[in-house]
Parts: C-alpha cells; sequence; structure tokens
C-alpha cells in the first residue's frame, strides 16, 4: 500500500525524472542537468524512505481500526489540486533553468491549485457528510472561481477572434464576422422562440462553437498575421522625399512610387493614399476647408462672420483642426505650404519648401489636418510661393490642392 | 477665571446667560461676513451687470435665487419648528404616520412644477448666450501659462479689419457691439471670464469655444482666468476695454500703425538689447535687421506653450504680464478706471506717456521676472518640458540695459 506522503513524493520523482528527460535532451545543458537529476535522485530516495516507514504511521498496517476508528468513518473524495501543485513546482523549476516565462505559468498554476488545496482541506474539516462539505466549499470559491473562470473564457474567446481577424484579409474579415454575427443573432432568436429545447441541445450548440472558435484562433494564430505594412502617411512620404532624395528617386524611377513631394502631386501613392478618407464629424469649434464644385477653395471658421475674402486667419503657435471637404468629382489633397525652411539633407544644409497635406481624398469625402505655424505670414513678405496664385500677391503661405491651378487660399497667420 | 460681561465665574455660568452669549457671537459672525460682501473695488462683480450677456444672467439669477431662498426659508422652518416642537422632554414618541398618498403625491408635483419654472427660463437664457447669429465682430482669445492672447482676424466686422491685430491682456473691443470670442488654449484648459460681461467659458487646447461678449458702454471691465492652470493662475488676469465707434477705429488704425525706429539714444540702444535679449521670444512688427530683413520671433523654441506677448504695441495697454501689473501709474490708473463713459476712450488712447508711466513694476519685472510672477524657468527643472520655460525666464539684465530697454519699450505704441 502506499501511504499519502509517498505518493505525492512519487508524483514529484516522477515529475522532476520527466523534467531531467526534458531538459537534458531539450537543453543539452550540463549544469540545469545535473541539478535536476540530484533533484531527481533525492526525491526518490526521500518517496522510497517515506513508503518504507509508512509516512512513520504506526497505524498504516494495522487492519483492526480501518473499520471502526473515527478517523476511518469519513474519508475525503480524493482531489486534484494536491497533483496540480506538485506540478506547478515543478514548471517553476523546469522554468527557472530553462526559459524564464514559464516561471510565470507554473506561479499561476502554484497560487491557484495551492489556493484551492487550501480552500478544500479547510471545507472537509467542516463535518463528515461530503455534501455539505462540497457545499461549505462552494460557498466560499465559487464567488471567486465564477468569475474568473469566465473573465479567462472571455479572455481566450476574445484571443482566438482577434487571431482569425488578424489572419483574414481587412475586407475578408468584416465579412466573416458579419456573418458570425448574424448566425449568433439566428441562435439567439432560435433559443429565445423555443423555450423548450433542451438544455442539452443549448450546451452542446455552445460547446461546440466555443471549441470551433478556440481551434480556429489556435490554428490561424499559429500560422501568423496577415501582411500588415507600415502605416504611412503623408508626412512620412514627405519628409523622405525631402530628408533622402537620392533613395528616393530611384524609388520613384522604380515605379514604387510617383515622383516629387507628395503634398504637390495629385497622384496616389501607395500606402498613405489608400486610407483615404478618414470620414470626420462636423464639429463645431472646426475650421473647414471646402474644395468646391467649379475647384476653387472656400472656407469656414468657427463663428459666423463672413470673413474679409483675404484668407483664413489661424492663430500663430496654436494647433488648428482644419477640416477638409472635397466637393469637387476628382480625388484630391489638401497642401499647405509654409515657405521654405532650412534642414540638413546628405550632411548639407539644404532649403526645402515646409508643407503638409492630406491624403488623396474622395468625392465627397473629408478629412481633418492638424495645421500649427510657428512663424507669422510676414516673415514671408515679399517671397513668391510656387504653390499661390503666382504673380506678387501670391507671397505668404497658401492652401492648395495639386493638380487644381484654380484651388489657393492665403493663410493668414498674425 | 472671571466672566468681563456677566461678572459671573465661568464655572457657574448659567444656562440662559451662555445661549445670549452664543447668540451673540452667531449674529456678530453673520454680521462680520455679510460685511465681508461689501467693498467700494470691486471690479469683478456679477450683480453689476454692464452688458446685455450678463444682464440675462443676472435678471435669471435673481427670481431664481428667490424661489430657492423660499423654498430653504420653508424646508428649513419646518424642520426647525418640529425640532422645537418635539424635543425630547420625557414624552411619549409622536404618532408615526406613514403612507398618505395625497400628501405624498402633492410633495412630488409641487417640487416638480418648481423645477419645470426654474427650468424654462434657464434654458431660454442658455440658449440665447448660445446664439451666435447676431455676432458683428470676431476676437480669437488664446489662453496660455499665464495670459491671455487676443487676435483679431482679417473680417468685414468690427468695422473691417484688413491686417490681422495680435494684442495681449486687455481685449479692445467696440462698445455696444456684439462681439463673438473665438476661444482655444495653448496648453491646459484656462477658462475666460469677464463677470460684468458674461458668465466664464472653459478655452480646452484643441478646440473652439464661442463666448458672446458685448459691453453697453465705453469703460474698462476686469476679469481673471477661472480655471487653475497651474504656478501663477492668480495671476493670469485680463480686462475688456468697450471703446465707443470712432475711438475703436482709432485704437485699430494705431494698432496697425508701421514700426516706428528709436528716436533718442538710450532707446536706440534698447533697440538693438531688443533684439538680442528678448526678439527670440517676442515679436515687434516691423523690426528688421541691418539688410532690412524682418526680425521673426520663435517662440515654439522657447516657451513652452509656443508664445509669447507680442510687443508692438505695448504701451497702448495698461497693463502687462497677464494684466496683473499696472503700465500707468496708480493716480491715473484710478482716473481711467472711475471715468464716465464719455471721458473713458481719451484717457484710455492717451496710453502710456512719460509723466503716467510706472516704471517701478516694469523694470523689476526686466530685472528678475519670476520672483515678480512665479513661473518656471529655472533651467534645471526644465527636463520635463524639454528646456522649454513657462513664463519669462531671468535674464540677467544690467541697471543699464534695463534703462535702455525701458527707453525703448515706453515708445512702442
Ligand atoms: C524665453 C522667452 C522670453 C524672453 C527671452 C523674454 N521674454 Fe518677455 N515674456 C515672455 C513670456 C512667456 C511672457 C508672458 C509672461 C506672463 O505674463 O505670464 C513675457 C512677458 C513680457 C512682458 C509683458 C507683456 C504683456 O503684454 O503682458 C514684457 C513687457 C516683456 N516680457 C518684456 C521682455 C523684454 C524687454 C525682454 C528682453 C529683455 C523679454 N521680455 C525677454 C517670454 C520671454
Ligand atoms: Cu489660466
Amino acid at each position: 500500500m502506499f501511504t499519502t506522503g509517498s505518493k505525492f513524493l512519487i508524483g514529484a520523482s516522477v515529475m522532476a525524472l520527466i523534467a531531467t528527460l526534458v531538459y537534458g535532451i531539450g537543453q543539452g545543458g550540463v549544469l540545469g542537468t545535473v541539478g535536476l537529476t540530484s533533484a531527481t535522485v533525492a526525491l526518490i530516495g526521500l518517496a522510497t524512505l517515506n513508503a518504507l516507514l509508512r509516512d512513520s504511521n504506526v497505524f498504516s498496517d494495522d487492519e483492526a481500526p480501518v473499520e471502526t476508528s473515527s478517523a476511518a468513518q469519513f474519508s475525503p473524495p480524493s482531489s486534484v489540486w494536491p497533483l496540480g501543485f506538485a506540478f506547478g513546482s515543478v514548471v517553476i523549476a523546469v522554468g527557472l533553468i530553462s526559459y524564464q516565462p514559464i516561471v510565470v505559468i507554473g506561479l499561476v498554476a502554484l497560487v491557484v491549485t495551492g489556493g484551492e488545496w487550501a480552500v478544500q482541506a479547510w471545507a472537509e474539516r467542516a463535518s463528515g457528510n461530503v455534501e455539505h462539505n462540497a457545499a461549505v466549499r462552494s460557498r466560499l470559491s465559487n464567488p471567486l472561481e465564477y468569475p474568473v473562470g469566465g473573465a479567462v473564457a472571455i479572455g481566450i474567446i476574445v484571443f482566438s477572434f482577434s487571431r482569425v481577424m488578424l489572419w483574414l484579409s481587412k475586407t475578408n474579415t468584416t465579412i466573416a464576422f458579419s456573418v458570425l454575427a448574424a448566425v449568433v443573432l439566428a441562435i439567439g432568436f432560435a433559443i429565445a422562440y423555443r423555450p423548450k429545447m433542451g438544455a442539452g441541445a443549448v450546451g452542446g450548440v455552445m460547446a461546440v462553437g466555443a471549441v470551433a472558435v478556440v481551434a480556429a484562433g489556435a490554428i490561424t494564430g499559429l500560422d501568423g498575421e496577415r501582411d500588415i505594412p507600415e502605416f504611412e502617411t503623408t508626412s512620412i512620404w514627405q519628409e523622405e522625399a525631402i530628408l533622402h532624395p537620392t533613395e528616393y528617386a530611384e524609388g520613384a524611377e522604380e515605379g514604387k512610387h510617383p515622383a516629387g513631394l507628395i503634398c504637390e502631386s495629385p497622384e496616389e501613392f501607395p500606402e498613405a493614399d489608400e486610407r483615404a478618407s478618414e470620414t470626420v464629424a462636423s464639429k463645431s469649434g472646426s475650421y473647414q476647408v471646402f474644395l468646391t464644385e467649379d475647384e476653387t477653395l472656400a472656407f469656414d471658421v468657427p463663428g459666423p462672420i463672413e470673413e474679409g475674402p483675404a484668407g483664413m486667419v489661424i492663430p500663430r503657435s496654436n494647433p488648428t483642426n482644419v477640416i477638409f471637404r472635397n466637393e469637387s468629382d476628382e480625388h484630391r489633397r489638401l497642401s499647405i505650404d509654409f515657405g521654405t525652411e532650412t534642414l540638413e539633407v546628405e550632411g548639407e544644409d539644404t532649403e526645402v519648401r515646409h508643407q503638409i497635406c492630406t491624403t488623396l481624398i474622395e468625392p465627397g469625402g473629408a478629412q481633418l489636418l492638424t495645421v500649427e505655424a510657428d512663424l507669422p505670414t510676414f516673415s514671408a513678405d515679399g517671397i513668391v510661393n510656387p504653390n499661390g496664385p503666382g504673380g506678387e500677391e501670391g507671397d505668404g503661405f497658401w492652401l492648395f490642392v495639386p493638380g487644381v491651378d484654380t484651388a489657393t487660399l492665403e493663410l493668414i497667420v498674425p | 477665571m472671571r466672566d468681563s460681561e456677566t461678572g459671573t465665574s465661568l464655572n457657574h455660568v448659567n444656562l440662559p446667560n451662555r445661549r445670549a452669549r452664543t447668540l451673540k457671537f452667531a449674529a456678530l459672525a453673520t454680521a462680520g461676513l455679510f460685511v465681508a460682501g461689501c467693498a467700494t473695488n470691486a471690479p469683478q462683480d456679477t450683480t453689476d451687470p454692464a452688458g446685455t450677456n450678463a444682464q440675462q444672467i443676472y435678471d435669471l439669477s435673481w427670481p431664481i435665487f428667490a424661489i430657492a431662498g423660499l423654498v430653504g426659508v420653508i424646508v428649513f422652518g419646518v424642520l426647525a419648528f418640529v425640532i422645537v416642537r418635539d424635543r425630547d422632554r420625557g414624552q411619549p414618541i409622536p404618532e408615526q404616520t406613514h403612507g398618505k398618498p395625497k400628501l405624498e403625491i402633492a410633495l412630488t408635483i409641487l417640487p416638480a412644477l418648481i423645477l419645470i419654472g426654474v427650468a424654462i427660463p434657464t434654458v431660454g437664457v442658455i440658449m440665447d448666450l448660445d446664439d451666435t447669429s447676431d455676432t458683428e465682430c470676431v476676437v480669437n482669445v488664446t489662453g496660455q501659462q499665464w495670459w491671455w492672447e487676443f487676435d483679431y482676424p482679417v473680417q468685414d466686422g468690427c468695422g473691417g479689419i484688413t491686417e490681422p491685430i495680435v494684442t495681449s491682456g486687455q481685449m479692445v473691443i467696440p462698445a455696444d457691439t456684439n462681439v463673438l470670442i473665438r476661444g482655444t488654449s495653448r496648453d491646459v484648459i484656462h477658462s475666460f471670464w469677464i463677470p460684468r460681461l458674461n458668465g466664464k467659458r472653459d478655452m480646452v487646447p484643441g478646440r473652439v469655444h464661442n463666448l458672446r461678449m458685448q459691453a453697453n458702454e465705453p469703460g474698462i471691465y476686469a476679469g481673471q482666468c477661472a480655471e487653475f492652470c497651474g504656478l501663477s493662475h492668480a495671476n493670469m488676469r485680463m480686462e475688456v476695454v468697450a471703446l465707443d465707434d470712432g475711438d475703436f477705429e482709432t485704437w485699430k488704425a494705431n494698432q496697425l500703425e508701421d514700426y516706428e525706429s528709436p528716436t533718442s539714444e538710450a532707446a536706440l540702444r534698447g533697440e538693438t538689447s531688443f533684439v538680442t535679449n528678448c526678439s527670440r521670444c517676442h515679436q515687434i512688427d516691423g523690426i528688421t535687421d541691418a539688410d532690412g530683413v524682418p526680425i521673426v520671433s520663435r517662440p515654439d523654441q522657447q516657451v513652452y506653450s509656443g508664445a509669447a506677448p507680442n510687443l508692438t504695441n505695448l504701451m497702448t495697454r495698461n497693463t502687462f504680464a497677464g494684466a496683473s501689473w499696472d503700465l500707468i501709474n496708480q493716480d491715473y490708473r484710478d482716473e481711467v478706471w472711475e471715468a464716465s463713459p464719455e471721458e473713458f476712450g481719451d484717457l484710455y488712447l492717451a496710453g502710456v506717456t512719460d509723466d503716467v508711466f510706472n516704471e517701478v513694476d516694469l523694470r523689476e519685472w526686466l530685472r528678475n521676472s519670476p520672483t515678480k510672477k512665479p513661473m518656471y524657468t529655472d533651467p534645471l527643472e526644465l527636463e520635463a518640458t524639454d528646456g522649454l520655460v513657462r513664463g519669462m525666464p531671468y535674464l540677467a539684465l544690467s541697471e543699464d540695459q534695463i534703462d535702455d530697454l525701458l527707453a525703448y519699450l515706453l515708445e512702442r505704441k
């Protein structure tokens, strides 16, 4: 007969042995293997000793009191927690010598199984009645077990969903999950209209669904995410063109993207322009610039005053949100040219144009552009802006639409 | 120990006496509190509206205060009555009643009716104060630690503005005109509040908030930032100056006048000193370098908010540094503030002249601004802002430099 104590030690020995083999073969490490082997040998020794001494319990081989002694009246049901606890300990040991993050799993296992074990041991002292003891245990543990268990389950499902979503393409994700949502809704209706449907059937459907989701998540997760290219913005393109002109020109020649500055180009640039219109809510507090149907720029600023035709005034050194609305029939972007600035380009101080712009916006679309002008307009007095309407009047800062010569609007910064 | 009034020993004070004393104290304290509310010089007084918007708020608040006061008096009166009548004298507990539907319904309907009665005019006023369709003039107001900037965009309103005007501390508006403030902030949330002209409005970075402003008569109206905004929140004041139409035209024309080069030796040295020490933060429009190229300030590279007051027409205002100190002496200040609406315009437009110039405070400011107004400018403590200051730093100027700068600044009008 194996005594209680020796069972624990035998279990630990077996786990240690497995750990030794796994680690020894997997890692080929010397020091760790030596440690684990020593632990295994020590545990086997302890287990043997314990089995021989029968937990130092003189009564354990005395048959007589087994039926009559009060201790014999109630034997608690077998429990998985000690096993889990031992498992946790071994995982921690393995983690410590092989791969650190595993330690966390071991710790979690240790805390959870240790806690459960403690609660169960406590509940089993409540009475001699197994059912009553189970109820005592539940009363203490369930309020914690259900929410935590539920959260973990939801976490697993959400994580599985996310893996599937990242595996499918953007469009397919939308389709797949619309369909899934419809199915869930249909099942919900079915259950609601057939209240007599057996609990087993409902549970079965749920279980199948859960397994399917988790399985799909596991498979797609292992296969990895779809290609998610680095999100390129108009400002990154602008920066590339200015700071790395040689590389940029090569890229253009190879046809990877149009040539020239993006803010001066009516053409579509990869990635930045693919995401076109990020539709924005019209807020009363925002400045708005319209590309009208007859291809001119009009603007509307907060407050009801029709400001003079001179141009749109924004405060200096203050990020101002400007909504661009494309009311023309073409894909267009709104650009702003703040004159020149001096930057170090490939080791040399170079005069470059300071420009910002939206992405190409589809007809009817809109996008928010945050504009901050740190210099006043008069800093560019008398310097003709190539993106303005031309002529002497064309100095200062200008809003313009690449590809539409008629669309210019002066930006005035006091 | 003897009680001076009754002459009895405190240990043996009898009850009625003690109660009388407590009552006397309470009466005195209340009176004191009441008297503390009186002040001859209280320019930020919501109960003294000077424009249609504040008037509407005031006209609404009185009746509501009266209703709320009446309800309060009744409730506390009943409570006091019950407390006194049923105070414990060893009598049995009075009859406890529960469930008198008529009374309960009445006590539900009555407050509801009162609330509805209060809500209807309140909502009306809120909507009126939100209406911007009658705007006749737009001013952009930008708050930053710890001063307000006012810029007048090009517009048909305000009698026509053809070139933007930028000023700070004092917002000049035409009197008897519906002005619309388009407010925002460059750093943290501030709140614009001129109690005699309208309620307060938070100014949130990245958003534009509208606020109506209208003053019936020419005059000067004080206010201050009403949203805690850091170290010198208390020194973030502002004033609205209302001028009649003619005077406002004069003010506008003056703001847009071309730059006048200094005339005196000292002022010329001051100009040079300004370019070296100040122009990296402060803009003076029209000032050029030796080659005639405009000198452009870069406060965005120096100051956290990205802005510093435009000093082109410093001496056309009466105050500086968040309207916290005067550029004019006390006597002249009193004259301006107490002027009748007819006299006010001339006094204000005269600006800061030699004989009314309050040199002391501006000198102290240039000598060491952070000791005058608490600001984050210690170079050792600017890590969080990448070396940018919040406020104007100590510039280690010599007294001679300050003399020259003052001479130069005094001509900026
Ligand atoms: C590092 C930037 C910086 C420099 C340099 C600087 N200032 Fe200032 N100055 C400020 C800021 C910021 C304020 C606003 C402070 C406040 O009111 O809280 C200010 C306020 C002022 C004011 C009050 C203006 C008003 O309308 O309220 C005057 C006058 C002034 N500075 C003069 C000067 C002079 C003269 C110099 C050069 C000797 C100078 N400043 C240098 C940042 C600077
Ligand atoms: Cu403030």
